[in-house]
């Protein structure tokens, strides 16, 4: 394999970044910053005790991310605490997803991450209660298209996202993991049975959930592997490989990881992940696992060619890191991220609605 | 130390089509890469006097202001702005090419810059005292800094007010004045001698153009300020001079409401901003005259009072 | 009973009798009048009803409020203070 894009090669070890040049230091910070991962970053070097290594201007940068990474992080458990307030009267258990999970479970990848949406799940018969209570203080539905409404709440998994009228912060309301219209259906009555309870942030709320160790792994390994976009692979990546480093510490995580991953149909992202995390960053997997999981992954040549996608999509978005099989495999990717949330027949008529008949502008990448 | 003056417009075009042309700006690095013909001239007249880095090294800021391709090339030439291959803004027509780059240059500090508490205020420095001028668009602010400007005053800047976080001093950061439609004919008329851009219709704001920043000013882009007056300006047709004092947690949230990045600073914003408010005495302003307010600020700077 | 929510550091800059405070949970600032500080920084120090709250602040605010109506302004600023996240009611 050709060099790794310096971002993966100091993810992989922070003192790779001590000998670099400003010219490295300046490519580095590019590609971190395109990657929304310069907090993280900043958390990388301060832990390694080299951030005094730092060239005085690539510094400054550095503790510019400081700032944001700090604003992110309390605006992330004010906002967990105002969606606690709203949905408190529900009496449901209240499960947090992804990156707002990581943070307020106090967990290695919630350090330096940056949070757009926030992501709860929750038992798909009482959605509308959701739904009502949360508009009752203050979020308001988007994606008002009837074709989004529909795509969200009947083929998707969740609502579509609800936006705070006045702070702008963006809640997704999911009911399972994966779309009802995809061919795995992994139980979310089981991801609920095995949720684990946070301390409570206000001793008036009931308190916070997150997804069990196995879980969470899982959840993160679905949604990387059957996403269509990946301007936050990289992150995305990275968030995995500081779980499998975290858990990986704690008694019976690998034991129980293949059996789990069966358990939730969610063999063959499992085996991507465990893959693509030891290829990209390195990170150690007890060979019993690797053992384990192998017949879960496709056979060849599908095998190489998932190699050449997704070695291409899991690199850095930045332009510095695209060769020119990178736009084919983007797209490839993308066909398959929607193919494996949807119908064919319900596919073409998705993409050709969201080609030329949404009246939503996308940021051009 | 080289300065944009110093290359060959050859040279100039060169690195601006190619591996960029490294410009500083206050404490910036700019690097700057466009194919555009009227961004050139722009540069080449506004920013001449403004330190140029050899390309290849560090810089702050990356930006690129390209032709936008297409058929649209042909019928309706517009310019866009990508930034690490995200472009987050909607292509504007070609002619703006400059307004934009001004736009997209204070966009790339106002957003990230976090070692300072960045108001959006102009602010000037005579007789060792800066006064900060913090105003929504649309104030006169831009008017008034500009006169100022070509009355002998330092620019430390007329968009951005760089408060450093440790000791409240101001870093210059110089660039050129944008003045919008009725402006430029008032400085023009009050300053012949002044160098300005040509000016650029229909933009959103309408009609603007640029006042080069004084070398004098630009020379002593090392050299921070002592703030000692908040000034909230408002112009008002056939309005007196009137300097009201205000209170101080007022001119508090005032300019914390003028900040772009307070509410990213957290606590740190709040003390940084505390302090600032100790050291100065803030008023809110009504002119009419240019020559009123003009007069009236040189005997603040002065006096101190 | 009211008390200052936990994590609230109360930092706060006053000049001439208003005051402007940050808010750490929110990572908003306030302003407000010297009044709501004399609140905040007596809850600081311990919990306390509305009542006695108005008992211990009476000689701070102006001579002019009835003395009556002290306490049901106490509980009206209280109120205010809630919704920003600064204090809360516990159950007595």
């Amino acid at each position: 394999m050709k060099t790794l894009p310096v971002l993966l090669r100091v993810l992989r070890d922070p003192a790779a970044a001590v000998g670099l040049d400003a010219a490295g230091w300046d490519l580095l910070l590019r590609q971190a910053l395109n990657a929304d991962m310069s907090a993280i970053l900043l958390v990388l070097l301060e832990d390694a005790g080299l951030l005094e290594q730092v060239p005085k201007a690539a510094r400054s940068h550095l503790e510019w991310a400081r700032m944001t990474g700090e604003r992110h992080a309390r605006a992330v458990r004010y906002e967990v605490l105002q969606i606690g307030r709203a949905l408190s009267g529900l009496g449901l258990p209240l499960i947090l997803l992804k990156g707002s999970a990581y943070a307020l479970a106090g967990l290695a990848a919630g350090r330096g991450r940056l949070f757009s949406d926030i992501d709860i799940l929750v038992p798909k018969a009482q959605l509308g209660e959701v739904e009502a209570a949360l508009m009752l203080h203050g979020w308001a539905g988007t994606h008002q298209d009837a074709y989004d409404q529909r795509y969200y709440r009947e083929w998707m998994h969740e609502l579509p996202p609800m936006e705070h009228l006045r702070r702008g912060n963006v809640i997704d309301v999911h009911h399972a993991i994966l779309p009802e219209t995809a061919a795995v259906r992994p139980d979310p009555a089981k991801l609920r049975a095995a949720a684990v309870a946070l301390p409570a942030l206000d001793p008036g709320m009931p308190p916070l959930h997150v997804l069990a160790p196995h879980d969470m792994v899982l959840h993160c390994a679905v949604h990387l592997f059957s996403e269509g976009e990946f301007s936050h692979g990289t992150r995305n990546l990275f968030d995995l490989h500081r779980l499998l480093l975290e858990f990986g510490r704690q008694d019976g995580f690998w034991d129980g990881l293949p059996a789990r991953a069966r358990a939730l149909e969610l063999g063959r992202p499992l085996f991507y992940a465990l893959r693509y995390c030891r290829r990209l960053l390195g990170t150690p997997i007890p060979d019993a696992v690797l053992r384990a999981t192998a017949a879960e992954g496709p056979a060849q040549p599908l095998r190489a060619l998932m190699d050449s996608l997704f070695l291409r999509a899991l690199l850095p978005a930045h332009p510095s890191c695209a060769d020119a099989f990178a736009p084919l495999a983007h797209g490839m990717l993308y066909i398959r991220g929607n193919w494996l949330r949807m119908p064919f027949f319900m596919l073409t008529r998705h993409l050709f609605h969201k080609a030329f008949l949404s009246p939503d502008a996308k940021p051009v990448h | 130390m080289l300065t944009v003056a110093d290359l060959p417009r050859r040279e100039l075009a060169a690195r601006l089509a190619g591996p960029g042309l490294v410009l500083r700006t206050g404490p910036f690095a700019n690097r700057i890469r466009s194919d555009i013909p009227q961004l050139r001239d722009g540069i080449a007249l506004l920013y001449a006097d403004y330190p140029v880095d050899a390309p290849g090294g560090f810089a702050d800021f990356h930006l690129s202001l390209r032709r936008a391709g297409g058929l649209r090339r042909f019928f309706r030439p517009q310019v866009c702005f990508s930034h690490e291959g995200v472009s987050p803004f909607k292509p504007l027509p070609l002619a703006q090419a400059f307004p934009m780059f001004e736009w997209v240059m204070n966009w790339c500090v106002t957003h990230r810059a976090h070692s300072w508490l960045i108001i959006h205020a102009a602010v000037l420095e005579r007789h060792g005292r800066a006064i900060i001028l913090p105003a929504p668009p649309g104030s006169g602010k831009s008017t008034l800094c500009a006169a100022l400007v070509t009355r002998g005053w330092r620019l430390l800047s007329d968009e951005m007010t760089l408060v450093r976080l440790d000791d409240g001093a101001v870093l210059p950061l110089p660039r050129p004045v944008s003045l919008k439609n009725e402006s430029i004919g008032i400085i023009r008329a009050y300053a012949p001698d002044a160098v300005l851009s040509p000016p650029v219709e229909n933009t959103n704001k309408g009609t603007i153009a640029h006042l080069k920043a004084p070398s004098a000013s630009i020379a002593r882009v090392g050299d921070v300020a002592q703030p000692a007056f908040i000034v909230f300006p408002r112009y008002e047709a056939g309005a007196p001079v009137t300097l009201t004092p205000m209170g101080r947690a007022r001119a508090f949230m005032g300019v914390a409401e003028n900040a772009f990045n307070y509410q990213v600073l957290g606590m740190r914003g709040f003390t940084a901003l505390g302090q600032l408010i100790d050291a100065t005495a803030a008023f809110e302003f009504r002119y009419s005259k240019l020559d009123d307010a003009v007069q009236l600020f040189e005997r603040m700077a002065r006096d101190g009072v | 009973m009211w008390r200052v929510v936990p994590g609230q550091s109360l930092v706060f800059r006053e000049w001439d009798g208003e005051a402007v405070l940050y808010n750490d949970l929110s990572g908003n600032t306030h302003l407000l009048d010297g009044g709501a500080v004399d609140v905040l920084l007596a809850l600081r120090a311990q919990p306390l009803d509305a009542a006695t709250l108005a008992a211990r602040l009476a000689d701070r605010f102006d001579a002019d409020t009835d003395a009556d109506a002290l306490p049901a302004a106490i509980a009206d600023m209280l109120t205010d203070l809630a919704r920003l996240d600064l204090v809360e009611s516990l159950p007595c």
